[in-house]
């Protein structure tokens, strides 16, 4: 902590910052913070509770960082990745954000959790997560820390799944769905969703209809898999914000685990690692096809 | 509110016999914005087109459906008819009731009932049509061709010849190709580098052909019209305006054992060298790889040798000189790049090619492939026109030839016949009898493939007057035996093996594209099939045409082609070119994709996908010229309207004209229950 | 079914095809006179690279059975490579739909030539009969209890 705090007042001091983007201790646990002040950058915290990708706010389309100068952002291994999205993407430049890595040994599924971090307490992404040491980064910061062994829950839960059959898992689905008010939470808090306008909000045609009813919602969360496949981080920041308690991170997880079986890839904070979507090769598998 | 019109056609009975037509017509007159719905006999007649025109000039309509063939059949005719009318052409659309249902169905209800929901999508689509403008691109009315083969030549003589400028480019330092290497060609026998030099030399006066030879494409921009293409000019090490020619450099050169790519490896050349005598342009070139003065400056020892430079009269010799690039713009781009012939050894790089080891290419050096016989039977040839073997310059008795060799092999070589062999042997045989009259050609072949104005005859000639032996079957092995070589083959048509003594055996080897031809392929965007033959648009219509507008193919680089052949390619892809040049303003289908500036997130998967490299980055600037986003562009003159980027587009900010999501939308939304 | 009393069911299937491979070979078939079966209504695309996903969510919220998707075969793509991308693009749609609950075998991905017109009739023969099978797609069509809008305020026909 000690380090992160005098590495942000110093960024802040000699001004190759203006802004350093990191978490603080609010009234309800951990949030994220813009410390603007060298003197500010005390109530800077790193602990198991910050669970928030602040890589969210970096898209260009989110209005919090404008006029806030040069940005340093705080990022975990699993955050650096969304960055390199957001990179790739060409919606940040490498050269316009100072990205402050910490080391990190998994979080809590939730900023206001009080538990210990043990096998029991951590967040069902952290299961299994290789990445303690940030790579995509200007600084790191933070102790080695030791991970949680895999496979989580959510990946069981897709094997479960798959083991069913379609009826089946279309009653679970419907029963699952039918608690989304489409609220789109899960697309605000996704790092990666950035578009000017978002396919469900476009109305010439209307691909996505806007009630909350069964048949616009499927619609909307077969778009939104879609639109992230090849793109999702599993973050796990869509799942943690859903009000209904929708497990949003198994079709994220189905679709990533399609994505790794049949063309090679894994979310990785190497920007130049093209993505899926948008390379082939001639020899992707086609049996599906007749 | 829309206004459209629905035209019905019977087609005859094609139509008519399966799908009531008046219960479409009618059904189709209560959709809202149908305001005309008729059926007729034959909408595509005279008539039936007036009955669109007037329908149009009397009803104002806004959209036309015509329900008929396939639109690959007729469109073309309504779009016109609909344009003569005043309405804009892409606002007419046609239902095909005919080939995708009339013709594939016999219940004339369920037909019919078919026949209305395709009428009904197109209907909706319609409404949703825009008028759009074909799209005006200016060309450059130059063009490039690369290869200077007998391909190449031709075509840039008849571009050239058609009034236009051409720009020729050849890797060698000579253009001539293959043909210059060539002693006689089948089926007249009459003199290559006779014919083919005064070709040469046309090319190098011509006042509308710049020559590059020497020199190969590095890099291609741009699209029909309007390429941006970078030469690279290889470092001859002489300086070609102040050379005469005179060839004294390259007697003074002392390293005169460099084995001779033109002679095929059977001659000497000097490492100064001019690939023949009669090459254009007459300049000599200086091998770096051979040159005893860079050899010694690749291991850092000073100049030593310099004596061509002495011989030199005119000072041209300059062992600085460095490669150049030069930037030509040109409209169209005519690739000819021609072929090599399949190396019985083993390839580096290629698991797949195995090569001929039984047949001791490599080792035996009297097992030669039909190039080298070539020179071998050439008056300027190593032998001056004389057939020697190259291991004792003996005249061989018995000459044995093989065809197929990596042709029609599937398991060894290429599946595909190389089409020239069967008549080059012939060729061959007759050349080896006119000049060593006592001796024996024999012919190992697994068919005669002669097809072609008096090949057939020229084969039987050679069989029937000039006593080649020809036997249908195999060879298994070849070996040394001394002074002979032994040949052991299968006789398929008596059924018995064959042993053999040979003086000399010539493989006839497959044709293949040239080395590097995916490389430049991938520059110019075109595809290739898998042994590197650029592909042409369509096997029977389009057959000189690529998949890349305003690039064409002559010649070998497309498949195996004997001379007439590729002659005939590179004077159809000079009439195509001159076709393109014929106007300033190129026309061409408004069917491309629009980028909506406010709505482009600027993640460019669109420039992902891409197949055709059309998207562009643009700055979107605000009042003060300060740059606010970068948003994609799609440049329409690239653009070949397949859509892939509207679908990959998460906010469907890019649409393809004519088929836009709303369009698509109203389809799928009037198949509704 | 569907409130038609006792007639059979015929599935309602949408198939989505390019312009220059599978629509030129339903074309050939026919122009072959391949007789099959008449269930299938195609909306022709430039590309199967032009296809969206979305379209086919559409299909199934309209009342489609199964959906046909189709297009040139790999290297015989008339715009090079847009096949290659709707291969990826499909892979992943068709294993995630299957996960929300709804049977792949409503989903038909095709490769046909403009010279294929009788694989055209098989691939239409087949994904029928299959569809058939398993029946009328009423879940898809009953996820909304609401009554029906029938006019959206503001989506007028444009003039």
């Amino acid at each position: 902590m000690r380090e992160l705090r005098d590495l942000a007042r110093r960024l802040l001091e000699e001004g190759s910052v203006q802004t350093v983007l990191g978490w603080e201790e609010g009234p309800r646990g951990a949030r994220p913070v813009f410390v603007r002040r060298p003197e500010e950058a005390e109530r800077l915290i790193f602990d198991p509770r910050c669970v928030h990708n602040l890589a969210a706010y970096l898209s260009p389309r989110r209005p919090h960082l404008k006029g806030l100068g040069r940005i340093a952002i705080c990022v975990k291994p699993c955050d650096a990745k969304a960055v390199a999205g957001l990179i790739r993407e060409t919606q940040v430049a490498r050269d316009q954000v100072v990205l402050i890595g910490l080391r990190c040994g998994g979080v809590l599924p939730d900023p206001e959790g009080r538990e210990t971090l043990s096998g029991e307490t951590v967040a069902d992404r952290c299961r299994g997560c290789p990445d303690r040491e940030p790579r995509l980064a200007d600084h790191v910061v933070g102790t080695a820390a030791e991970g949680f062994p895999g496979p989580s829950r959510r990946q069981q839960k897709v094997e479960e799944l798959l083991a069913l059959s379609p009826d089946d898992r279309w009653r679970f689905w419907q029963q699952e769905l039918a608690r989304c008010v489409r609220c789109h939470a899960c697309r605000q808090v996704c790092p990666l969703c950035f578009c000017e306008q978002c396919i469900a909000d476009k109305t010439r045609p209307r691909w996505v209809e806007s009630s909350a009813h069964g048949r616009g919602n499927l619609a909307w969360h077969i778009s939104r898999a879609m639109h992230l496949a090849g793109r999702c981080v599993d973050c796990g920041e869509c799942e943690r914000v859903c009000p209904g308690g929708i497990p949003l991170g198994l079709l994220t997880r189905r679709v990533a685990k399609t994505v790794g079986e049949r063309f090679g890839w894994r979310p990785s904070d190497d920007p130049a690692v093209p993505s899926p979507v948008g390379t082939w090769r001639p020899e992707d598998p086609q049996e599906f096809i007749l | 509110m829309a206004r459209i019109g629905v035209f019905v056609c019977h087609c005859g009975e094609n139509i008519g016999r399966t799908v009531d037509c008046a219960r479409v017509a009618e059904a189709l007159r209560d959709l809202p914005g149908v305001v005309h719905s008729v059926d007729y006999k034959y909408m595509c007649s005279d008539p039936g087109q007036q009955m669109v025109k007037q329908a149009i000039a009397e009803k104002g309509l806004t959209g036309v459906v015509v329900a008929a063939c396939s639109p690959h059949m007729h469109e073309k005719t309504f779009r016109r008819a609909a344009s003569g009318a005043g309405l804009n052409p892409f606002l007419c659309e046609m239902a095909n009731i005919r080939e995708h249902c009339s013709w594939i169905h016999e219940d004339r209800e369920m037909a019919t009932a078919k026949a209305i929901d395709i009428a009904r999508t197109l209907v909706e689509k319609v409404k949703r049509n825009r008028p759009l403008k074909t799209i005006q691109i200016p060309v450059t009315r130059r063009a490039l061709v690369i290869g200077g083969g007998i391909a190449g030549i031709q075509a840039a003589l008849d571009i050239a010849d058609g009034g236009r400028e051409v720009v020729l480019v050849e890797k060698e330092p000579s253009i001539g190709g293959h043909m210059s290497q060539l002693s006689e060609t089948f089926p007249t026998l009459d003199c290559s580098q006779c014919i083919l030099t005064p070709r040469m030399v046309e090319v190098y006066q011509h006042p509308r052909i710049r020559l590059y030879a020497y020199s190969e494409v590095e890099s291609v921009q741009g699209y029909i019209g309007n390429f941006r293409v970078t030469i690279r000019r290889k470092a001859r090490s002489v300086d070609e305006d102040k050379c005469n020619g005179c060839g004294a450099c390259t007697q003074a050169c002392p390293n005169r054992k460099v084995p001779s790519e033109f002679e095929c490896g059977l001659g000497k050349r000097p490492a100064i060298y001019v690939p023949f005598p009669q090459a254009v342009p007459n300049l000599p070139t200086i091998d770096r790889s051979r040159c005893l003065l860079f050899l010694n400056r690749a291991k850092g020892r000073p100049d030593t040798c310099k004596k061509c430079a002495e011989a030199c009269s005119k000072g041209a010799i300059d062992f600085d000189q460095q490669d150049r690039l030069v930037t030509e713009e040109v409209g169209a781009i005519v690739v000819a790049t021609g072929y090599q012939v399949y190396s019985i050894g083993k390839e580096t790089g290629r698991d797949d090619l195995h090569g001929y080891g039984e047949y001791g290419y490599g080792t035996l050096p009297d097992v030669i492939d039909g190039l080298q016989f070539e020179r071998l039977a050439s008056a300027s040839g190593p032998t001056a026109g004389r057939i020697l073997r190259p291991s004792d310059g003996k005249e061989p008795k018995r000459v044995v030839f093989l065809q197929c060799i990596g042709s029609r092999d599937p398991a060894k070589g290429m599946e595909y016949c190389s089409k020239i062999c069967c008549m080059y042997v012939a060729k061959h045989t007759m050349l080896y009898k006119h000049k060593v009259h006592d001796g024996q050609a024999t012919v190992f072949y697994m068919d005669i493939r002669a097809a072609g104005k008096g090949y057939d005859e020229f084969t039987r000639r050679a069989i029937e007057e000039e006593g080649a032996r020809y036997i249908r079957g195999r060879v298994s092995r070849i070996w040394r035996d001394g002074e002979v070589l032994k040949v052991q083959g299968f006789d398929t048509l008596s059924g018995r093996p064959i042993l053999m003594d040979a003086d000399l055996v010539v493989l006839a080897t497959a044709v293949r594209p040239q080395p590097g031809i995916e490389a430049l392929a991938q520059k110019l965007n075109v595809s290739y099939d898998r042994h590197g033959f650029i592909n042409e648009a369509h096997p029977k219509l389009r057959p000189v045409e690529t998949s890349t507008a305003g690039v064409f193919v002559a010649g070998a680089c497309q498949a195996p082609r004997d001379i007439p052949d590729s002659v005939a390619m590179a004077s159809a892809t000079a009439s195509k070119v001159l076709g393109l040049f014929a106007s300033e303003m190129l026309e061409r289908e408004p069917t491309v994709a629009v980028v909506n500036d406010a709505l482009c997130a600027g993640c460019f998967h669109c420039e992902r996908v891409c197949p055709y490299g059309a998207v562009e980055h643009r700055e979107v600037r605000n009042r003060a010229g300060q740059v606010v986003r970068v948003v994609a562009y799609v440049n329409p003159g690239v653009c070949q309207g397949c859509g892939t980027c509207q679908a990959t587009c998460p906010s469907k900010s890019v649409e393809l004209q004519g088929f836009t999501d709303d369009q698509v939308y109203q389809q799928i939304q009037a198949l509704g229950l | 079914m569907d409130g038609e009393g006792a007639r059979p069911f015929e599935p309602r299937i949408t198939a989505f095809v390019c312009n220059w491979c599978t629509y030129t070979g339903a074309d050939l078939a026919g122009t072959s006179r391949l007789q099959m079966a008449a269930n299938v209504r195609i909306i022709r695309l430039p590309c199967t690279g032009r296809i969206d996903p979305m379209f086919i969510v559409k299909a199934f919220e309209r009342g489609a059975d199964g959906v046909i998707v189709s297009g040139c075969h790999p290297a015989d793509c008339h715009y090079n490579a847009g096949n290659y991308h709707a291969r990826r693009r499909f892979a992943i749609f068709r294993e995630l739909v299957d996960f929300l609950g709804i049977d792949p075998g409503r989903l038909t991905f095709s490769w046909v030539s403009a010279s294929e017109g009788a694989k055209w009739r098989d691939v239409v023969n087949e994904t029928v009969d299959r569809v058939r099978r398993l029946g009328p797609f009423t879940a898809y069509r009953e996820l909304v209890t609401d009554p029906p809008v029938t006019r959206v305020i503001g989506e007028e026909v444009p003039a």
